[in-house]
């Protein structure tokens, strides 16, 4: 059973990812706002007789529920049609190069100065819209995957869906990253 | 960083190559996304901070509930002391007071009943034994005999 510090330190390590996962899918801060906070007292409710290593899996797969509860609540038609393009198909553009994307924000690591403060705030902002505008599902896989550090196999079980299914969210939604970042041509 | 970092190695099959560098690529965004969200102000931090107090109000809640549901009090006034997961238990041990109760009744009735068939029994019994006829209780002649004082 977690402990109350344990409890306490795990919300505390996953309320600011959180709130910024909800924000990304309900684009409004009160109602993402809403999400976490329901997502925590769901969660302190019903599984504080968890182990502490259980959290992390229950909590996002309650964050997800509870968003997907907020957008049944909106009716929000959009939604559901912005998912459709996860079925766009994965050789739209058949000159992607990753490794381009990844050199032009290695370089501009290595390059970063002071002088490129003030831009640096609007790269992070122009980055996380980005991510933000990316399809729901492909964005909960990527959110999950890289930035919650879940396996293949907890991403699939948080999204109730196949572990095949997450590694072609993750696949294009980094493929659709990676493309506008370029087009945009940010540098960190 | 050294950009020879960023090329797929050559023993890697190219889907792992590839699969690697995703990772390293997704990374490095959500390190970017990291940031950000160190950067939310002090009105939303503060609306996390009591959102995260009021779950771990609804914890201390639920737990002390637990708590007092383990300690259970039977209605025979026995302290029945348990743990958390053992209300299936619980629920069997106060259903058998019942079941025995009811047994014990239906017992009760049956020894009734072969009480009054052998009593029944022995006075049938007695009747057939007798020199006398059963059907001489039913005239009239011989009951008016029997409670006249004898001579």
């Amino acid at each position: 059973m977690a402990s109350d510090k344990e409890l306490s330190d795990f919300l505390k390590s996953v309320d600011k990812r959180a709130f910024k996962r909800a924000l990304y899918a309900v684009r409004d801060e009160d109602a993402a706002l809403d999400i976490v906070q329901d997502t925590m007292i769901r969660l302190s409710e019903k599984y504080a007789d968890r182990p502490a290593a259980e959290l992390p899996l229950l909590f996002q797969r309650i964050l997800s529920n509870a968003t997907m509860d907020w957008f049944r609540r909106q009716k929000v038609r959009n939604a559901v049609v912005r998912n459709f393009s996860d079925f766009e198909s994965a050789g739209s553009d058949a000159d992607f190069d990753i490794l381009e994307t990844l050199e032009a924000l290695g370089g501009s690591l290595a390059s970063e100065s002071a002088a490129d403060s003030v831009s640096r705030a609007q790269i992070l902002l122009a980055i996380e819209a980005e991510v933000a505008r990316l399809p729901g599902r492909q964005r909960e896989a990527f959110l999950l995957r890289y930035w919650e550090e879940l396996d293949v196999a907890e991403t699939a079980a948080a999204m109730g869906c196949s572990e095949g299914s997450v590694k072609t969210h993750c696949s294009r939604a980094v493929h659709a990253l990676s493309t506008a970042l370029k087009t945009k041509g940010i540098s960190l | 960083m050294n950009q020879n970092d960023l090329r797929p190695t050559g023993g890697l099959p190219p889907m792992a190559a590839l699969d690697a560098l995703q990772a390293r690529f997704a990374l490095r965004v959500t390190a970017r996304l990291t940031e950000r969200a160190a950067e939310l102000g002090p009105d939303l931090t503060e609306r996390l901070r009591f959102a995260r107090e009021q779950a771990l109000e609804r914890a201390r809640a639920v737990r002390s509930a637990e708590a007092a549901a383990t300690v259970g009090v039977s209605r025979g006034g026995a302290a029945i002391l348990g743990q958390a997961g053992s209300g299936w238990w619980l629920k069997l041990a106060s259903v058998l007071p019942v079941l025995a109760l009811a047994a014990g009744l239906f017992m009760i009735q049956r020894l009734q009943e072969n009480a009054q068939i052998s009593s029944a029994a022995e006075v049938d019994a007695a009747l057939l034994a007798d020199d006398l006829p059963p059907r001489a209780y039913s005239d009239a002649g011989f009951v008016e005999f029997l409670k006249t004082p004898g001579e």
